[in-house]
């Protein structure tokens, strides 16, 4: 009895076990896809359309689906060798199948620049420096770049030599400090040039290169350059409709101020008259025409004709005897004038010699033509 | 080494690094994700985000700031621009739209250029909140599957599933823990325009072999997609994203293999040589003379063999 119970027992843990461990197989595990890189598993077989519409069961069935999925995958992965290291084991993965884009495009190598081709060419190969150097002058180890270089450089170099051939009163460190920035301005020139050539830029081998981004203001200088750079030096160059000049160039003109003594502006004045070629001042000519003319206007206000100015009909001949004497003797003129200073009415005493006094009337200038060369009253044709 | 060819050098080695990161590289780095919200998305479509978010957590970026002007199907620069900002290639953005109030959009690029966009409607979506059962790890590889007839057939299902997959697979792994399998995500087509999505935890269990029993617990995120506007990539420029460097190519290794010893055996491969050419010690009786029958002049030159293959045995 106790045989048949114990052997019942032992039956009954048996089957409990291995429904405990349970299958791993799958069915149709050949029909579906495998891309191990990705842990990717495609099943393209027809869905069931009776648990698929049905809200109910369609849970269930995905789930029993993607169990299988999963497993077969799994099953897959299982079969790849697999290393050990420390305590976990890891299975190496193939190389994914499935195709995905890139996230940027493939890079192009970049082309050598010119000292790499030369040195290629005549199998320059590049050895590798060492950071430190020894030193004899300072009895240690120096870093040849980096940090600290420059502090080791000063303490060697605290002294130097001028050479025979060379001005004694040249700061012969500030040459060496300029020399070094030409070494690394060149530097820079070349690679950006190299940089230009792999771009396809043309850069010039002479002379200054343009810049291709100049500010609006350069060019704007570089526009007003060529117009100036004709013969006319730019006076008759057509603008466009919208161009504006720009400020700050063209020719200078330095303004005086307007307030303050006038002495700099008279001093000029008179160093402009003394520079003139000045004729020699004929006094009594100037005071016999002045009177002159006095006369004749005179007379004509007597006589009630047309007062002109310093050109009267006849040259201003006509006159009487009795004209000139009044005039002598200083009973004035009934004239309209101009003098400094004195207003209208009989001045009293002699006429004042010097001074000029105009007769009124339109002032003629040059030969007689209108004041303002080229101005045209009224309608004329615009520019 | 990095190939920068700038006009104004970077300043410090920090600075130059970042530019290297961001450079195309032979092996390139694992794609960015941009989650991001559009104008007025719902509470649930924000978590919905979130889930996503949180099933690829490394190399995904979650923007806080709502972006009300952005609509990819319509036009696509602000988010080409953000990802140029980001560096992501990858972007998900959610919104509500008249017609739609769950709308979401997956879309990747390629140079920071569109490369193909989907817009779908989620529906049913239950959150990975909703289901208590512990959950893995973040950032562990998942298990993918996909299902249906569809995902072969139609073109949209096809980018979408391109899609998925570089959204879902996390970094390209070398190797992987045995016990380390926790994540799986199923992707049902049901029809040409509906897509199922549900995600379980891997349990594995003792199975009498060396290979696991797997059992699978839901834990969501579960939701319906309902495939809606796309944007797919034309051929060529599908091509020209697919092409991969010479560098990554394998090399397949020629005229070596290996016999049942396991020596290992080279082929040689040799022009067919005129043997009778050869310059040999001339013996007068060996020489060929005409019209002689029997059979000394057959017995001629026993010279070495053929122009023929050898198979020879390296070390």
């Amino acid at each position: 009895m106790a045989d048949t119970d114990s052997s019942q027992r032992v039956q009954e843990i048996l089957t409990q076990a291995t429904e405990e461990l349970k299958s791993i197989k799958v069915p149709n595990d050949d029909q579906l896809e495998y891309d191990l890189g990705n842990l990717l598993v495609s099943n393209n077989n027809t869905l069931d359309e009776t648990l698929t519409r049905d809200p109910e069961k369609i849970d269930s069935y995905l789930h029993n689906l993607a169990r299988d999925s999963i497993q077969a995958l799994l099953n897959r992965v299982w079969e790849l060798p697999s290393e050990r290291i420390d305590s976990d084991i890891y299975a190496t993965l193939p190389k994914p199948t499935t195709r995905l884009p890139r996230e940027k495009p493939v890079p192009k190598p970049r082309p050598p620049t010119k000292w790499e081709k030369y040195a290629r060419e005549k199998g320059i190969n590049n050895r590798k420096k060492d950071k430190k150097v020894w030193d004899d002058v300072l009895k240690r180890w120096v870093p040849r770049f980096g940090y600290r270089k420059i502090a080791a450089e000063k303490e060697k170099n605290w002294v130097k030599e001028v050479p025979s051939n060379a001005d004694p009163f040249e700061d012969q460190f500030a040459k060496a400090a300029e020399m070094k920035k030409e070494n690394v301005a060149k530097n820079e020139f070349q690679r950006l040039r190299n940089i230009a050539k792999n771009k396809k830029i043309k850069v010039p081998s002479v002379g200054v290169t343009g810049n291709e981004y100049a500010s609006k203001n350069e060019l704007s200088m570089a526009m007003h350059h060529a117009k100036h750079a004709t013969a006319s030096r730019g006076k008759f160059q057509p603008e466009l409709p919208n161009e504006k000049k720009v400020k700050g160039l063209g020719k200078k003109r330095k303004i005086e101020f307007t307030t303050g003594s006038g002495q700099v502006e008279k001093k000029r004045n008179i160093e402009v008259l003394e520079k003139m070629d000045k004729p020699s001042l004929n006094l009594d000519g100037a005071i016999h025409k002045e009177i002159r003319d006095e006369n004749v206007a005179m007379d004509l206000k007597r006589k009630g004709g047309k007062v002109y100015g310093r050109r009267s009909k006849m040259g201003g001949r006509h006159r009487t005897k009795s004209d000139h004497k009044s005039l002598k003797l200083g009973t004035g003129f009934q004239g309209k004038g101009k003098g400094k200073g004195k207003g209208k009415g009989k001045p009293k005493g002699k006429p004042n010699v010097g001074a000029k006094k105009k007769i009124g009337g339109p002032k003629m200038q040059g030969k007689g033509r209108p004041a303002g060369k080229g101005k045209m009253k009224g309608k004329g044709k615009g520019k | 080494m990095g190939v920068i060819q700038r006009v104004v050098k970077p300043r410090n080695s920090r600075s130059k690094r970042a530019l290297e990161k961001r450079e195309p590289k032979n092996i390139e780095n694992t794609k960015q994700c941009l989650f991001f919200v559009g104008k007025k998305a719902s509470e649930e479509m924000r978590r919905c985000l979130r889930d996503l978010y949180s099933l690829r957590k490394h190399h995904s970026l979650h923007l806080s700031r709502k972006h009300p002007d952005m609509a990819p199907c319509v036009d696509i620069l602000p988010v080409e621009r953000l990802g140029q900002k980001h560096d992501a290639s990858l972007f998900c953005y959610v919104a509500r739209t008249k017609k739609h109030q769950n709308n979401m959009v997956i879309g990747r690029m390629f140079n920071h250029h569109l490369l193909d966009l989907i817009e779908v409607d989620v529906s049913d979506f239950r959150s990975l909140a909703k289901f208590n059962n512990p959950k893995g790890a973040e950032g562990t590889k998942p298990c993918l599957t996909f299902a249906g007839p569809g995902w072969e057939d139609d073109a949209a299902l096809r980018t979408l599933k391109s899609l998925l997959l570089d959204l879902f697979r996390g970094v390209e792994a070398t190797a992987v823990r045995l016990q380390g399998f926790e994540l799986a995500l199923q992707f049902v087509a049901v029809d040409s325009k509906t897509v199922l999505m549900r995600g379980y935890s891997i349990h594995l269990k003792k199975s009498g072999l060396r290979t696991p029993r797997i059992e699978l617990d839901l834990i969501g995120p579960c939701m319906t997609l309902h495939l809606q506007r796309s944007r797919l990539a034309s051929d060529d420029l599908m091509k020209r994203a697919c092409r991969q460097p010479k560098q990554v190519k394998a090399n397949r290794v020629k005229n070596i293999s290996k016999d049942v010893f396991g020596s290992r055996l080279g082929r040689i491969h040799m022009t067919s040589q005129d043997l009778g050419g050869l310059q040999t010690r001339k013996l007068k009786g060996l020489k060929k003379v005409e019209d002689r029958d029997g059979a000394d002049g057959g017995s001629g030159g026993g010279g070495g063999g053929g122009g023929e293959e050898e198979q020879m045995e390296l070390e």
